[in-house]
C-alpha cells in the first residue's frame, strides 16, 4: 500500500511539471527555430544586397535584439511565476506527506490491532482445522505408504520387467550375433572344407600325376634297363666279337708267326741249303783238299811205310835184341828163383830162360814177318782205297752239279712261296687293321653307350632319389598314419582280446549250450521220424490238390465260354455308343450355343466398356459369370473329350472282337463312326481355339477395367485432398508443412499447390527413400519417431497415420490388444501451429 | 501406449534415451559432429539426403541422437522430428558470414516450434578452426541469441575436425538435462 501511495505521489510529481513546462518549452523551440530561421531566410536572402542596407539591418537587428531581450524578461518572469508555483507546490507535498505518514501510521497501527484479533480467531480455527487436517493427514500418509509399497512393488516389477525385457533383447542380439558368428563360422568352415576338399583334389591329382610320372618313369627305367640289357647285351657282344676278332687277330698273329717261322725256316732251309751247298763245296774243297791230304797221306804213309818198315826192322832188331836180353834175363830169373835150389838149377833155369827168350825173339821175328806182310796189304788196300777215293770224288762232283741245279730250282720256289706268304701276311695284316679298327669302333660305341648308360643311370638314380624322398615323406606320412592306426588298431586288439575273453567265456557257455541242442537235435531227429510220415501224408494231399487243380483248369475253360458271351455283349455296347454320339452331338450344339451366348456377352462387354463408368460393377459381375459359364462350359468340354476318348477307347476295344463276331455290316459303320469322331475331335479342337482366344480377350478387359477402376480411386482421393483446406479448425492440411516451410523462398514455396507438391516430392524422392528405408530398418523406438515424417512425405491421411502409430504401439508394448482401425487421438498430432515466416 | 508406459518406466528410472536433434545449415558440420560424439574419429561424409540417427552415451546417459540434413529441400522436414526432443544442437557454420541471416531465421523458426518450447538449445559455433571464423560473440549477436526468452541456451566454439569444445559443450548439455529432470 505504502508503495503505491508513494508511485502514485511519484507519478503526480512528474506529471504536473512536465504538463506545465512542456508547452512553453515546445513553443520556445519552435519559436527559437523559427526565429533562426527567419533569420537565417533572412539574411540568405539578403546576403547578396549591397553595403547601403547593412544600417537598415542592424536597426532590424537592433529592433530584433529587443524583441528579443523583451521577451527574455517575460521568461524570467514566467520563470520566477513558476519558482513560486514550485515552492508552493513544494510546501504542499510536504503538508500532503506529513498528512499522509500519520494517516498511514494509524491505518497500521488499526491494521496491526485487526491483525491480532483476526490472528488469534484464526489462531483457533487452524488449530481445529489443523486437528482435522492431521486426522486425514494420517489418514492419507497410510494410504501413501500403502500406496508408496505398492509403488516399490510395481516399480520393482517394472524394473525386473524392464531388466528383463532388456535382457531379452541382449539376449536375442547376442543370440543373434552368435547365430550369424556360428553360421558365419559354418560358411567359412565349409569353405575351409570345400578348399581342402579342393586340395585334397588337387594333391590326389598330383598324386596320380606323380603315380603317373613314377609309373612312366618305371617304364622308362624299365625300357632303359632293356635298353641297358640289350646295350649290355649288345656290349658283350661286340666283347664276344672283340675277343673273336682278337682270336681272328692272335690267330692272324700266329698265322704271321708261323708264316715267319716258316719263312724263317724256309730261310734256315735256304740257309741250310746255302751252307749245305757251302759245304758240300766245302766237302768238296775238304774232299779235293783230303784227296791232296790223301795223296799227301798216301806218300807220306809209303814214306812212313817206309820210315815204318825201317823202323819196324829197326824196332826187330831191338827186339831180336831184347828178346836175347829178356830170355838171358828169363834164364837168369829162373836160377834166380831155383837159386835157392842148387846154383846148376839156378843155371839150368837161366838155361831154360834163355832158350824161352831165344823161342820169343824167335816169335817176334815171325810177328815182324807177319806186321811186314800186313803193312804191304795196308798199302794195297790203301792204294785202293785212293783209287776208290778218286772215283768217289769223281761222284761227288757229279753229285754237286745235280744239287746246285735242284738248289737253284729250289731257291727258286722258296722265293715264290715267300712272295706269296707275304702277300698273305700283308692280307691278314690288313685284315687285322679292319679288324681293329671295326674292335676301336665297337669299343668307342661301347664307351658311348656305357657314357649314355651312366647318364641315364644316374638320372634315374636321381629320379629315383627324389621319387625315394617324396615316397619316404608319403612314408613317414603314412608311417605316422600307420603309427595312428596302429594305435588304434592295439586299442581294437586290447578291446578284441577283450571281446575273445568274452567270447571264450561265451564260447564254453555255447558249449554247454551244444550239448543240450545236440540232445535236442537227437530229439529232433526222431521228431523227423514222424514228421517224414506226415510229409508222405502230405504228398498224398499234393495229389488231390492238383486233381483239384484239374478240376479247376476245367472251370477255366468254362469262364472262357463265357468270356465269349461277354463279347457279344460288347458288340452291343458299340450299339450304344452310337446312341452316345449323338448325345455328343447334342452336347456340340450346346457349345455353339455357349460360344454364341459368349459373344453376345463380350458385345455386350464391348457396350459395356462405353458404359465403364456407370456401371462398372456391374460389368465385373457379368464378366465373374462369364468366367464361370466358360470355366464350366471347359470343364464340360474336358468332360466331353474324356468322354469321347473313353467312346474311342471303347469303340477301338470291340473293334478287333467285332469284326469277328458282327462281319461286314459293323465295319463300315465303324469306319463312319470313325470320321465321325474325327470331325467332331476337330470341332473339339477348333472350339477350344475359340474359347482360348475369348480368354485372352476377357483377361484384357480385366485389365483395362482394373486400370480404370485404379484411376477412378485417385480421381476421388484427389477430390477428398481438397476438402481439409476448407475446413477451419483444423489450421494444418496434409500438404502445408513443405512448402510454407521453405523460409527463405528458394523455391516458389508459398503457394500451396499439388503441382509444386509433386516437384517438392520429385525433388525429395531421394528423401522419401532414405526415410522409408530407416523406417523399415531401424528398431521400433526410432521408427516411431519417424512415423510422422513417412506420413508427411507419403501424404497419409491422420487415420492411415494414427493406424501407423497404433500398430507400432502394439509392436512396443507387451500388453493390449491388437488396435482398431480407429483409436485414441494422440494430443501431438494435432500440432501446433505454424508461424513459418 | 507402450511409448506412453515405455516413457513412464523411462522417467522413473532415469534409463530413458534422451532426444537431442542436430540441426543446421547444409555444411555446418552436422554430420561431422554426430560421428565425432559417437566414436571420437573425424569421418569423411557426404551431404546427408536424409538423416543418420546413432545412439551416444555420454556420462551415463544415453542419448538418441538425430543428425537432420540440411540441405534447402529437405529442411522443411525438420519439423516432422520436433515432438519429443529434448534438446537441440544448432550448428553454425562460424565462417559462413554470408548465410549468417538464412541460418538466424531457420532457428527463429525452429525455435517457434510448439513441440519444441522445452528443448535446451545449445548452439556450436563450429569451425573455429578457420582464419576468418566468428566469435561465439559475434555468432550469438548475429543470430540474435540474446533476444531469446523463456529459453535454456548456450553457446560454444568448436571444432568437429580438430575436436575441440565438443567435450565442454556435452558436459554443460548433460548439466542442463540433468537439472531439467
Amino acid at each position: 500500500m505504502f508503495a503505491k501511495l508513494k508511485k502514485k505521489i511519484a507519478e503526480e510529481a512528474a506529471t504536473a511539471p512536465r504538463s506545465g513546462g512542456r508547452i512553453p518549452r515546445s513553443i520556445s523551440k519552435e519559436s527559437i527555430t523559427s526565429v533562426g530561421a527567419d533569420s537565417g531566410d533572412d539574411f540568405a536572402s539578403d546576403g547578396s544586397s549591397s553595403r547601403d542596407d547593412l544600417s537598415s539591418q542592424v536597426l532590424r537587428r537592433n529592433g530584433q535584439i529587443r524583441k528579443l531581450e523583451a521577451r527574455l524578461s517575460d521568461y524570467a518572469e514566467q520563470l520566477r511565476l513558476l519558482q513560486k508555483t514550485k515552492d508552493k507546490l513544494e510546501i504542499a507535498l510536504e503538508k500532503h506527506q506529513d498528512s499522509s505518514m500519520r494517516k498511514l501510521q494509524d491505518q497500521n497501527e488499526s491494521y496491526q490491532a485487526n491483525r491480532a484479533k483476526m490472528a488469534e480467531g484464526m489462531a483457533l480455527a487452524l488449530e481445529k482445522k489443523d486437528q482435522e487436517w492431521l486426522e486425514k493427514m494420517s489418514v492419507l500418509e497410510q494410504e501413501k505408504s500403502a500406496l508408496s509399497a505398492r509403488l516399490a512393488e510395481m516399480t520393482e516389477q517394472s524394473l525386473s520387467l524392464f531388466q528383463k525385457r532388456d535382457d531379452l533383447d541382449e539376449l536375442e542380439g547376442f543370440q543373434q550375433q552368435e547365430l550369424a558368428k556360428v553360421k558365419h563360422m559354418l560358411i567359412r568352415r565349409e569353405e575351409q572344407l570345400g578348399q581342402r576338399e579342393r586340395e585334397l583334389q588337387q594333391q590326389t591329382g598330383e598324386l596320380q600325376v606323380a603315380r603317373r610320372r613314377l609309373a612312366e618313369a618305371q617304364d622308362k627305367l624299365g625300357q632303359l634297363e632293356d635298353e641297358r640289357q640289350e646295350s649290355s647285351r649288345l656290349y658283350a657282344e661286340l666283347q664276344a666279337e672283340r675277343q673273336e676278332l682278337l682270336g681272328i687277330r692272335e690267330e692272324a698273329e700266329e698265322k704271321i708267326t708261323e708264316l715267319e717261322g716258316r719263312g724263317q725256316e724256309l730261310q734256315s732251309v735256304i740257309q741250310q741249303v746255302s751252307e749245305a751247298f757251302q759245304k758240300s763245296q766245302g766237302t768238296v774243297a775238304g774232299l779235293e783238299n783230303s784227296l791232296h791230304s790223301l795223296e799227301a797221306d798216301h806218300e807220306a804213309l809209303r814214306l812212313q811205310h817206309e820210315q815204318h818198315r825201317q823202323k819196324v826192322l829197326v824196332a826187330e832188331e831191338e827186339k831180336e835184341r831184347l828178346v836175347s836180353d829178356l830170355q838171358e834175363k828169363v834164364s837168369s830169373l829162373d836160377r834166380r828163383l831155383q837159386g835157392n835150389l842148387t846154383e846148376d838149377e839156378h843155371l839150368e833155369e837161366l838155361l831154360k830162360e834163355k832158350c824161352a827168350l831165344e823161342q820169343k825173339v824167335e816169335e817176334a821175328r815171325a810177328e815182324l814177318l807177319e806186321t811186314r806182310t800186313s803193312q804191304t796189304e795196308v798199302v794195297s788196300s790203301l792204294e785202293a782205297q785212293m783209287s776208290r777215293l778218286n772215283s768217289k770224288v769223281a761222284e761227288l762232283q757229279a753229285l754237286l752239279r745235280q744239287k746246285e741245279e735242284s738248289w737253284t730250282s729250289d731257291r727258286e720256289r722258296t722265293e715264290a712261296q715267300i712272295s706269296a706268304l707275304e702277300q698273305q701276311l700283308q692280307e691278314s695284316s690288313e685284315r687285322l687293321s679292319s679288324s681293329e679298327q671295326q674292335v676301336a669302333e665297337r669299343d668307342a660305341q661301347i664307351q658311348k653307350l656305357q657314357a649314355e648308360w651312366s647318364i641315364e643311370r644316374e638320372r634315374l638314380q636321381q629320379q629315383g632319389l627324389e621319387r625315394t624322398g617324396c615316397l619316404e615323406a608319403q612314408v613317414t606320412a603314412l608311417e605316422t598314419a600307420r603309427d595312428l592306426d596302429r594305435a588304434t588298431t592295439q586299442h581294437r586288439i586290447s578291446e578284441l582280446e577283450q571281446e575273445g575273453e568274452a567270447l571264450r567265456e561265451s564260447r564254453c557257455e555255447v558249449d554247454s549250450a551244444l550239448k543240450t541242442q545236440t540232445e535236442a537235435l537227437e530229439q529232433a531227429r526222431a521228431d523227423l521220424g514222424s514228421r517224414q510220415t506226415v510229409s508222405v501224408e502230405i504228398a498224398k494231399a499234393l495229389e488231390e490238390t492238383r486233381r483239384q487243380r484239374e478240376e479247376l483248369q476245367q472251370q477255366v475253360g468254362e469262364m472262357t465260354s463265357t468270356l465269349k458271351v461277354r463279347e457279344e455283349e460288347m458288340a452291343k455296347v458299340t450299339q450304344q455308343l452310337g446312341q452316345r454320339e449323338a448325345e455328343l452331338v447334342t452336347l456340340q450344339e450346346e457349345l455353339r450355343t455357349a460360344q454364341t451366348e459368349a459373344e453376345g456377352l463380350r458385345r455386350q462387354a464391348e457396350e459395356r466398356e462405353v458404359e465403364k463408368d456407370s456401371q462398372l460393377a456391374l460389368l465385373r459381375e457379368e464378366i465373374v459369370t462369364q468366367t464361370d459359364q466358360l470355366d464350366s462350359c471347359q470343364s464340360r468340354v474336358s468332360d466331353l473329350e474324356v468322354e469321347v476318348e473313353t467312346l474311342t477307347e471303347q469303340l477301338h476295344a470291340p473293334e478287333d472282337c467285332g469284326e469277328e463276331q458282327n462281319g461286314a455290316v459293323t465295319v463300315e459303320d465303324l469306319a463312319h463312326m470313325h470320321k465321325m469322331n474325327k470331325e467332331l475331335e476337330q470341332q473339339l479342337s477348333e472350339k477350344n481355339k475359340t474359347i482360348k482366344q475369348l480368354q485372352q480377350r476377357l483377361a484384357e478387359l480385366k485389365r483395362t477395367l482394373q486400370k480404370e477402376l485404379k484411376l477412378k480411386p485417385d480421381q476421388e482421393s484427389e477430390g477428398r485432398e481438397k476438402p481439409p483446406e476448407g475446413r477451419v479448425e483444423k489450421p494444418e492440411g496434409p500438404e502445408r508443412p513443405f512448402p510454407e516451410a521453405l523460409p527463405q523462398g528458394v523455391s516458389t514455396a508459398t503457394v500451396t499447390n499439388n503441382s509444386d507438391l509433386n516437384d517438392s516430392r520429385e525433388i525429395n524422392f531421394e528423401y522419401l527413400k532414405h526415410v522409408v528405408l530407416k523406417f523399415m530398418s531401424s528398431r521400433e523406438a526410432e521408427a516411431y519417431h519417424l512415423i510422422k515424417a513417412v506420413s508427411v512425405l507419403l501424404n497419409f491421411t491422420r487415420e492411415e497415420e494414427e493406424m501407423l502409430r497404433e500398430t507400432l504401439d502394439y509392436k512396443m508394448s507387451w500388453f493390449g490388444s491388437k488396435p482398431s482401425p480407429k483409436g485414441i487421438v494422440r494430443p501431438s498430432i494435432s500440432g501446433a501451429p505454424s508461424h513459418w515466416s | 501406449m507402450g511409448g506412453f508406459f515405455s516413457n513412464i518406466f523411462n522417467g522413473l528410472f532415469g534409463t530413458r534415451e534422451m532426444r537431442i536433434l542436430i540441426l543446421g545449415l547444409d555444411g555446418a558440420g552436422k554430420t561431422t559432429i554426430l560421428y565425432r560424439l559417437q566414436v571420437g574419429e573425424v569421418v569423411t561424409t557426404i551431404p546427408t539426403i536424409g538423416f543418420n540417427v546413432e545412439t551416444v552415451t555420454y556420462k551415463n546417459l544415453k542419448f538418441q541422437v538425430w543428425d537432420l540434413g540440411g540441405q534447402t529441400s529437405i529442411r522443411p522436414y525438420w519439423r516432422c522430428y520436433y515432438s519429443n526432443t529434448d534438446a537441440v544442437i544448432y550448428v553454425v557454420d562460424s565462417s559462413d558470414r554470408d548465410r549468417m541471416g538464412i541460418s538466424k531465421s531457420e532457428l527463429v523458426a525452429m525455435l517457434e516450434e510448439e513441440e519444441l518450447k522445452k528443448a535446451i538449445l545449445v548452439v556450436f559455433a563450429n569451425k573455429q578452426d578457420m582464419e576468418q571464423a566468428m566469435t561465439p560473440t559475434e555468432v550469438a549477436n548475429s543470430l540474435g541469441l540474446p533476444a531469446l526468452k523463456d529459453r535454456k541456451w548456450q553457446i560454444f566454439k568448436t571444432s568437429a575436425t580438430k575436436g575441440t569444445g565438443l567435450d565442454d559443450a556435452m558436459e554443460w548439455l548433460v548439466e542442463a538435462l540433468k537439472s531439467r529432470q
